[in-house]
């Protein structure tokens, strides 16, 4: 704790250029031997050729025991793994714990592995990306994330899958809020992030659709049966069966982007469980940005196509089925002729959805001198209008004349909870205060 | 190495007087990363499991284990003991850094811009030190201001904080809206018992900042009988600005102003970020 002792004394020297950091070898093994055994019995400090103090110990990773010998103690666990193990699949960003791209899970939490004395994880399990998945092939979640478009230079690409594998030990239905807060700390400069979320929410939704299936071939199966209204009445297992074994990825395949699970079954997943709200959810000033282009039938359930409509249902839990809705058919079924007899369809749909596949909702851009719809330029004002001009730069906002009351420009801090106002929907002053 | 007991770490590091005591690591890793730290021996102390956790103590105390993670702090049940160092837990990092970061570590290291000070500064807590053969108690703003500091051998172990049972805000300004070091944050609790307000402002200056007189001043301008009742007003909306004012105006003074014209210009910014997040503390505190 006392950082600021004179520690560099005695036979360490600071400006000493440490080898063993710069090459990849192990240190040369000490002429004078090791040093004075703890007291306490603990592993016993070395010191190396150069006075460094050094430590022998045993890594545990992805289950092996990977003895490391004469490593300064100093090492972060990142080193170590990359120069000494050759697991480079952590790679090393900063050095500082901002970038994430050297995540790890010691002990199952998810930490940067820049920060991590390696000489202190001797008696942790650790975990890498490299354990994410056997037999070198693609986890679930780095498939979707190449899938999703998430990895462009890829160097943070490592440092995400196991965030996200992290992410979703905890969390099998992470909200967007939820995933974004929970990926803060891995940086990506490349992707913008949205090839990201959308990984998550693929990974999501086919684990669960996975889950769900499972438990239909096991249990659920005779209530099934009849919403998917299964063709074949001799062989009342085909269906289930033949949707597992579409929907379970195996480790060899990749992962298709799964459709969502039907309606009926979805429910009651998708209300978040008490206790993982989102942390502006309960709020009357958190704003659900409106998603930014419309779900459409060709993309909507693939996760890949970012169908953030869906999200914004599970954050709010007002999703209920409206009386009459039957639950979309297996995956396979013939098409029933009476989904076009059935009025209580049309209402709650967007009449988009009427005007059938394969007609989207481009809109061709009107020719060349077609008046536009938007805000329409009326020409200048008329001479002698007065001139309001424009406040300088950093002056408060509510001094302005149409100036925004209230606003003070600071916005609360990452991860303050916003109060709900008290008065309705408008936000003054005391309700940010 | 790695002790899995408090008095175990307490004799190695009497043993070995170079020796740095470790829990999170995160901030001693960024210096030795850096080259800034050599250190002599490290001492793990996350084996430790009974500085892991937190225990009532007589009624009106909670006393924290310094390796009571950040993760740790923000979870429910925490929050609803002490909820603006859940608060100040939540907002200090990524989850990779609060998974490890330590309340012990984050008050060893003092940080101007560490998050827990200003709660802890603000709840006048008092941290236990250990060493070999006997322990001491120390008020946190003694051992952040070296008034009293951390002596060699001696080991963090608890953090005594009183339980208020009263609301306490925590609020933080940053560069970007995502986890980041806070460029000013305000810890605020009402203490009803004594019909006092407290106020510590964090991150701009070495040291949490308590404006005394601000707080004596605003807790006469709060109207306490009307607490509890509905739809009270508590303060005058003027009032509460004012308040901002005085504490912005006590930590940062009018000299930092003069200053050359990027700096002025700088600390002006400053002040009226921390009156606002004065403001706002009192004003959702009194809600």
């Amino acid at each position: 704790m006392t950082t600021t002792d004179p520690i560099d004394s005695g036979a360490i020297d600071p400006g000493t250029v440490d080898p063993g950091r710069l090459g990849s070898g192990p240190v040369e093994a000490d002429p004078r031997g090791p040093g004075p055994l703890d007291p306490l019995g603990f592993s016993p400090v070395e010191f190396g050729g150069d006075g460094r103090p050094c430590a022998s110990y045993i890594l545990r990773v992805n289950g092996f025991e990977r003895p490391v010998t004469d490593a300064w103690i100093g090492e972060s666990l990142l080193y170590v793994l990359r120069e000494r193990l050759g697991l480079a699949g952590a790679k090393d960003g900063c050095e500082q714990g901002e970038c994430g791209a050297c995540s790890v899970l010691v002990d199952g939490q998810l930490v940067a592995g820049c920060l991590v004395p390696a000489a202190l994880a001797s008696d942790s399990e650790i975990a890498t990306v490299e354990g994410l998945s056997a037999g070198g092939a693609a986890s679930d979640v780095q498939q979707a994330l190449a899938d999703s478009g998430a990895v462009q230079c890829g160097y943070c690409t490592p440092g995400l899958a196991v965030a996200v594998h992290d992410l979703l030990q905890r969390n099998h239905r992470p909200s967007e809020v939820e995933a974004r807060q929970a990926l803060c700390g891995n940086l990506c400069r490349c992707t913008g992030y949205r090839g990201v979320l959308a990984a998550v929410q693929a990974v999501a939704e086919a684990r669960g659709t996975e889950e769900e299936t499972g438990e239909d071939a096991a249990v659920a199966e005779p209530a099934a049966e009849p919403v998917a209204g299964a063709p074949e009445t001799t062989e009342p297992l085909a269906a289930p069966v033949e949707d597992t074994g579409i929907a379970q990825p195996s480790a060899t395949q990749p992962v298709a982007p799964q459709p969502v699970p039907p309606v009926s079954a979805q429910v009651a997943a998708d209300l978040p469980p008490a206790g993982e709200m989102p942390l502006y959810a309960d709020s009357e000033a958190w704003v659900e940005a409106e998603a930014l282009y419309p779900a459409e039938p060709t993309t909507a359930g693939t996760g890949v196509g970012i169908d953030y409509g869906t999200v914004t249902v599970h954050q709010t839990g007002i999703y209920e089925p409206y009386p009459g809705y039957t639950a979309t058919p297996a995956h396979g079924t013939p098409y029933d002729s009476s989904y076009e007899s059935q009025s209580s369809y049309e209402a709650p749909y967007d009449a988009a959805y009427d005007t059938g596949y394969g007609q989207s909702h481009y809109e061709a851009t009107p020719a060349h001198g077609t008046a536009a719809d938007g805000p329409v330029y009326d020409g200048a004002p008329v001479h002698g209008t007065p001139y309001i001009p424009t406040p300088a730069h950093g002056t408060a906002y509510a001094e302005t004349a149409a100036g925004y009351e209230g606003y003070d420009g600071t916005t609360p801090a990452h991860g303050i909870h916003l109060q709900p106002s008290a008065g309705g929907t408008s936000i003054s002053e005391d309700d940010h205060a | 190495m790695l002790p899995a007991s408090l008095d175990e770490a307490v004799e190695a590091l009497a043993a070995t007087p170079g020796a740095v005591p470790v829990a999170g690591a995160t901030d001693l890793m960024e210096a030795v990363n850096a080259g800034r730290l050599r250190p002599a021996a490290l001492i793990g102390l996350g084996r430790i499991t009974e500085l892991r956790g937190w225990r009532y103590e007589d009624g009106g105390t909670a006393v924290l284990g310094a390796g009571l993670t950040h993760a740790r702090m923000d979870r429910p049940d925490f929050a609803a003991l002490i909820p603006a160092l859940a608060d100040a837990a939540r907002t200090a990092g990524p989850p990779q850094i609060r998974n490890v970061g330590t309340l012990g570590g984050n008050i060893a290291t003092a940080a101007p811009a560490g998050d827990t000070l200003p709660v802890l500064t603000v709840l006048e807590a008092t941290a236990t030190l250990a060493r070999a053969g006997g322990t001491r108690e120390v008020p946190i703003s003694h051992l952040l201001t070296g008034l009293d500091p951390l002596r060699p051998g001696e080991l963090l172990t608890w953090v005594r904080v009183p339980l208020l049972h009263a609301p306490q805000v925590f609020l933080k300004a940053t560069g970007r809206s995502g986890p980041a070091r806070a460029s000013a944050s305000v810890a605020l609790v009402l203490d009803p018992a004594r019909r006092a307000v407290r106020c510590a402002v964090g991150a701009v200056a070495p040291v949490p900042l308590r404006p005394l007189e601000a707080e004596a001043w605003v807790a006469g301008c709060i109207d306490w009988d009307a607490r509890g009742e509905e739809g009270a007003a508590l303060i005058d909306p003027a009032a509460a600005a004012a308040f901002g004012e005085y504490v912005a105006g006590a930590c940062i003074p009018d000299g930092a102003l003069d200053g050359p014209e990027g700096a002025g210009a700088l600390a002006a910014r400053l002040r009226r970020t921390v009156s606002v997040l004065a403001r706002r503390a009192l004003g959702r505190a009194l809600k």
